[in-house]
Parts: structure tokens; C-alpha cells; sequence
């Protein structure tokens, strides 16, 4: 029997959270993918660079999370255990490089629910789009991430 | 050359970018990726959870596939030059996979003296499977001044 998801929650607005951005965690990031660009490890060719300081690689904002507001908030809205989804698609607009030490806001809403017949049974595409701003309330970065459902 | 410059009028539309091989993927990887990224869902950790899960075991997660499409990206065109970058799941990256990240040129233009590159990027495993497609636009410099 497919299981029941609680589509009520398309348009719901995640509670605003604060995320500073720490230097270890970026060379964290990058290492862990084995990405050993310069300008994300190095704190001296950051310093020489145009940015003045090491950069954060393409996807660091996936790394944005808080109780209130990520992907285990949204599957208890749904209603969803976490050996039921996959990760769809996702991607980023960046506006600017992102620096170590620099606080950003990240708000998270539900833009989209849609349930389809896959080839594998049926499943729910839930869309959340993020978006990240900076202390003047500049927008640095927006994601959109779309969580498969196997129903 | 890595991480050479790019420069827009040398970017010809149908170009491929080098290519990037990651892998094998290996168990210690993933609980890295699982650490620095703060998704420690374990169907990419526990084996028995992931059977249990119908998913057959362990798999990696999208987005360290994603971040290796995105290095082939900044391998290519340099660190803080991506605009955008999306990408479909289209297939599980499994343990023991090597994964090619490829991408190729399919536009170019210029706004309000930003020069974009609109390029499509994927990945495949060992078998030529595609594991995600998607789209990045990166912004680089005219020799011009």
C-alpha cells in the first residue's frame, strides 16, 4: 500500500536561521570531496587572491542546516521516514563566493508537491527552495532541492 | 593546465572541458562526505539499512557526485566562477565506482560586461551509466579589456 504524504505543507515558510560560515568546515568540505582547489584550502593564496581570503566550493551551501528548518524538518511535515526518500535534483545560483566568517540567513520555503506513477512504484517530487542572504540583506545564494518520495 | 584561466573568446560552443575521473568510491569517503556536509542519512553508511530500505545497499550521496561535477567545473574554469549549477539524479553511485565527470560548451554570452558560459555537465560510472546531468553557467574574463 502506497503511504500517504501530507501535501498541506506546498507555500509553508521554514523559521529563518543563522549560519556562520567556519574556514575549517569549507577545507573540510572540499576535502571530503577531493576537491584540493587552492583557493578553498590554502589561507595564503586566498589572501592573494581577488577575494581576499579562501572561498567556499560550489555546493558548500548544502551544508546550511538547522533543527528547525532542513531536510529532517521537512520529512516530519511530510509525515516521511528517511529510508523513503532520494535526492531528486538540486542546484545553486550564486550571486558571490562565499568567506569564511561571514553570517548568513538562510530562508527555506515549500514551493511544489507533485505525485507521479515511476517506474518503481509511485513517488512525490517535494521542491524547496532556498535562499541565502548576508548581513547588509544582499542576496549571496539560492538553492532548490527536489526530494523523491518513494510512496 | 589546472586551474588555468579561461578566457571567454578562446570558449568555442561544442568544446569539451577536460574531463575529471573520481574513485573508486570507497565506504571511508562517504562517512567523510557524511561529516562535512552534515547528511548522515544511513542508507549511505549502513548496508543493512539501505537493504532494508529496498535500495539494494550502500550508496553514495548525490551531492558528492555532485560536488565531483562541480570540481570538473572549477578544475576547468578556476575557483568562485560558477553562477549557477543544477543537476538530476538520474542513477546511484555505488562503492567501488569510478566516476567521469564531463561537461561541454553549449552557449556563450554577454551582459552588462559579464561574459557567461552556459555549459551541460554529467557524470557516468564505469559502464557509461549516467549518474547526473544538469547545467552550470560560469562567468569568465575577456582578454579584451
Amino acid at each position: 500500500m502506497p503511504i500517504q504524504i501530507n501535501t498541506s505543507i506546498v507555500g509553508k515558510e521554514y523559521p529563518p536561521f543563522a549560519v556562520t560560515v567556519e574556514r575549517g568546515r569549507i577545507k573540510a568540505f572540499a576535502e571530503a570531496i577531493g576537491d584540493l582547489n587552492p583557493f578553498y584550502l590554502d589561507d595564503e593564496v586566498g589572501r592573494a587572491s581577488e577575494w581576499g581570503d579562501v572561498i567556499a566550493p560550489p555546493t558548500f551551501p548544502i551544508t546550511f542546516r538547522s533543527a528547525r528548518g532542513d531536510s529532517a524538518a521537512l520529512l516530519r511535515d511530510l509525515g516521511v521516514d528517511i529510508s523513503r526518500v532520494l535526492h531528486g535534483e538540486q542546484e545553486f545560483e550564486q550571486f558571490r563566493p562565499i568567506r569564511p566568517g561571514e553570517t548568513l540567513l538562510c530562508r527555506a520555503r515549500i514551493v511544489d508537491i507533485s505525485e507521479k506513477a515511476g517506474r518503481s512504484g509511485p513517488m512525490a517530487f517535494v521542491t524547496r527552495e532556498t535562499a541565502v542572504t548576508d548581513a547588509s540583506n544582499e542576496i549571496v545564494a539560492t538553492m532548490r532541492q527536489v526530494t523523491v518520495v518513494r510512496l | 593546465m589546472k586551474y588555468s584561466r579561461v578566457y571567454f573568446e578562446d570558449v568555442q560552443v561544442g568544446d569539451e572541458i577536460p574531463s575529471l575521473v573520481k574513485g573508486p568510491i570507497q565506504q571511508i569517503q562517504l562517512t567523510r562526505y557524511a561529516g562535512a556536509s552534515g547528511d548522515f542519512n544511513p542508507i549511505h553508511q549502513d548496508d543493512e539499512f539501505a537493504k532494508a530500505a529496498g535500495m539494494g545497499g550502500v550508496f553514495g550521496h548525490g551531492m558528492l557526485t555532485m560536488g565531483f561535477v562541480a570540481q570538473a567545473v572549477t578544475d576547468w574554469v578556476g575557483a568562485g566562477r560558477v553562477r549557477r549549477i543544477g543537476v538530476r539524479f538520474t542513477g546511484l553511485v555505488r562503492l567501488k565506482d569510478v566516476i567521469t565527470c564531463r561537461g561541454r560548451i553549449l552557449g556563450k554570452s554577454s551582459k552588462d560586461d559579464v561574459n557567461l558560459i552556459d555549459l551541460e555537465i554529467w557524470a557516468e560510472n564505469q559502464k557509461g551509466e549516467k549518474i547526473v546531468t544538469g547545467k552550470a553557467t560560469v562567468a569568465v574574463p575577456s582578454r579584451e579589456p
